[in-house]
């Protein structure tokens, strides 16, 4: 389908803090409480609206077990977007956001825009992290936060949608060279706003054939 | 999971439409593609996730996920290129087939082997078969990476349709086979002496000649045939796999006048039939058989430099200077696609062997309108379709858990010895939880990652800083344990 821009997002995060369930979510409007272990990465893509343009979400959704560390980090490169999960009802979780977030902007490019999210929000009764704490840390290092729900569906959609408001303003501030595929973003074929090569040939920025 | 049931359906569409969707390239000269561009069936991805994988820059290593989908658990794994291609060149298939007696009606493979596969059973138990439990038929179990060169096209006619020659050139000896197979396991790959010759042998011309299928006499041991030569029955399998090889070249070369057939492939392929494995290999992909940490090389590969002696015979040794010319021609055409790399940083430097994919092998299928360039040249006269067959007895041992079969394009090959590849291999099956059904689809996940390597400033880079591959690679680790729980 045509689209204006496609992002790159990555969700990362500790293994069991929802990371599959999220973008299920997302992209399927469904929960589903017991998830296969994710072993080294699945894909999910959407489409969504901002400003009235078509813009395309490929998802990235890693492994959070220790064991895929390296793996993981190798999946950064080329995000525009990333996701960093951790889940309320276990402190633990939290207390890993540090290392998350420093392999995060050592192997990703400096533009991107990072979302904090706590999900399980749900799960009231079991909290052990303080909305206030989330909001603190996400304020200490510069992240946009918010509490979620992939069971309920509770700030889903928000979460996915702000990250790519908040990447499309970089975009329009210049902050993001488009035509370097690296940063996550590419120009789809109805784009608006042609860069240098003129919107037919940006659409087909990802392909050549040898 | 809706969405690739929804992805399963329109790529079963787009097989049916395979005329009709390359149509869109159709501008009177161009013909419509014989399939559309694919990842391997078995990995089950929808077209957004094909779409994903086609990254270039974070290079995400694609992994078999549904363990049941594949015989013996065997693990899966494959990574795209740096950049040189678009696509993916790399394709595999992995199928349990069966084979019948050929009926009195002539027909084609497509159709004859169609409502033989298991794999399209919903669920893929159908691939847990159990050996010769048809009344008629022998099962047999079928692994194949091909890896395509100057376009996709060629593999992934190969990776939908390699395997139902097999089974057609099969047809022809099945009854021989079969004889066999009702002796107790104890004497397959035994000497043929051991069994009654007369029932077990025929003339390999008989045997393509189709006169092992005579009507009407299924049951009768093969008296007719006691002549001059003995021919163990692993022999006519061998057979079978090298004609269904030059078979799947011919059917290229035919149908390049009705449809787009891209470039030329390699293909390494494997089928475990009546306890042996038969590794067949035109290209230079490789298999290596790791037990109790020893290695067992199961292919060799056929490059300009390994060839050497076969250009030699084929132009007659009086025109040396022409298969000097060719050499040379080969070692031009590396030079000219290096210069046209996109990532010539990845590229670069410390160049192995591994040149590019163009022409540095010479078997495979395909290539048939392949020319020197700049110049009325074929090249397909030098290349050869026919593969080299290896067979293993897998009953003459007792394997364990960790004993594989590693498969891999050269994409893996380039970068890492068979040593580490080993040592990677034992190291990690040694680590994991021995019930852990991903265990082969992990290790082999390992093997991508090192020889992928990680992004740094200049490149891919793997162990010791030595340069990753920046090809495209497929890796299958195939658990040899499974072989014996199946007798």
């Amino acid at each position: 389908m045509a689209y204006a821009y496609l992002f790159k997002y990555i969700i990362i995060g500790d293994t069991g803090v929802g990371k599959s369930c999220l973008l299920l979510q997302f992209t399927d409007k469904r929960f589903q409480p017991v998830h296969d272990l994710t072993i080294g990465v699945e894909f999910g893509a959407r489409m969504i609206t901002i400003d009235g343009k078509q813009i395309k979400l490929q998802i990235w959704d890693t492994a959070g077990q220790e064991s895929f560390r390296s793996i993981t980090r190798s999946y950064y490169r080329g995000a525009a977007g990333a996701l960093l999960v951790y889940d309320i009802t276990r402190r633990d979780t939290f207390n890993h956001l540090t290392t998350w977030l420093e392999d995060a902007r050592q192997h990703s490019n400096s533009n991107m825009v990072i979302m904090l999210i706590a999900n399980k929000s749900d799960l009231e009764s079991r909290r052990e992290v303080k909305k206030e704490e989330g909001e603190a840390f996400a304020r200490e290092h510069g992240l946009i936060f918010m509490e979620t729900s992939a069971k309920t569906a509770s700030n889903v959609e928000e979460a996915f949608i702000n990250t790519a408001k908040e990447i499309y303003e970089k975009i329009q501030e210049g902050v993001f060279d488009i035509n370097n595929e690296a940063n996550g973003i590419k120009i789809g074929p109805q784009n608006p706003m042609p860069g240098p090569t003129g919107p037919h040939n940006a659409g087909q920025a990802g392909g050549s054939c040898c | 999971m809706l969405t690739r049931m929804k992805s399963a359906v329109a790529n079963f569409m787009g097989g049916i439409m395979a005329g009709s969707s390359g149509s869109d390239h159709s501008n009177g000269s161009e013909l419509p593609m014989r399939f559309p561009y694919v990842r391997p069936e078995f990995l089950g991805l929808s077209q957004d996730e094909i779409e994903c994988s086609a990254d270039h820059i974070a290079r995400p290593i694609l992994i078999l996920k549904e363990t049941k989908r594949l015989p013996w658990s065997t693990g899966y794994a494959e990574v795209i290129n740096a950049g040189k291609s678009t696509h993916n060149e790399d394709q595999a298939s992995c199928e349990v087939m069966i084979v019948k007696k050929k009926t009195g009606v002539q027909s084609t493979p497509n159709k004859t082997s169609s409502n033989k596969r298991r794999s399209s059973l919903p669920n893929g138990e159908g691939l847990q078969l159990k050996e010769s439990t048809e009344v008629d038929g022998i099962t047999f179990q079928y692994w194949a990476l091909f890896d395509g060169h100057a376009g996709a096209g060629a593999a992934v006619v190969a990776s939908k349709l390699l395997h139902h020659h097999i089974v057609e050139q099969l047809q022809d000896v099945v009854d021989i086979l079969k004889n066999s197979a009702v002796l107790p396991p104890t004497c397959l790959g035994e000497d043929p002496e051991t069994t009654s010759a007369n029932s077990r042998t025929l003339t390999r011309a008989a045997s393509l000649r189709g006169a092992a299928g005579a009507p009407g006499s299924p049951s009768t041991p093969q008296t007719r045939f006691f002549t001059e030569k003995k021919v163990p029955h692993e022999c006519l399998v061998i057979g079978a796999l090298e004609n269904a090889f030059k078979e799947m070249d011919l059917q290229i070369e035919r149908e390049r006048s009705a449809y787009s057939i891209s470039g030329g492939c390699t293909a390494l392929i494997v089928v475990y039939l009546l306890g042996k494995i038969y590794v067949a290999n035109a290209g230079d992909s490789r298999a290596i058989i790791i037990r109790n940490g020893e290695i067992i090389p199961m292919s060799s590969e056929f490059t300009p430099e390994t060839e050497r002696q076969r250009l030699q015979y084929l132009v007659s040794p009086t025109k040396e200077a022409l298969v000097h010319l060719f050499l040379n021609i080969f070692l031009a055409y590396k030079t000219i696609e290096e210069d046209d790399l996109k990532f010539p940083l990845i590229y670069g430097e410390g160049k192995k062997a591994r040149v590019m994919a163009t022409i540095g092998v010479t078997r495979g299928l395909g290539d048939h309108d392949l020319k020197v360039h700049d110049s009325n040249i074929y090249i397909k006269p030098f290349l050869s379709s026919v593969p080299e067959v290896r067979v293993y007895d897998l009953l003459q041992y007792e394997h364990g858990a960790d004993d594989v079969l590693v498969l891999a394009t050269d994409g893996l090959w380039d970068v890492l010895l068979n040593e580490e590849v080993s040592e990677a291999v034992t190291n990690f099956l040694a680590c994991c939880d021995p019930d852990d059904p991903h265990r082969y689809t992990l290790a082999a996940q390992d093997l991508v990652m090192r020889a992928r390597g990680v992004l740094k400033d200049r490149g891919w880079r793997i162990s010791n800083d030595r340069l990753g591959s920046g090809d495209d690679i497929s890796v299958y680790v195939i658990p040899l344990i499974h072989g014996n729980k199946l007798t």
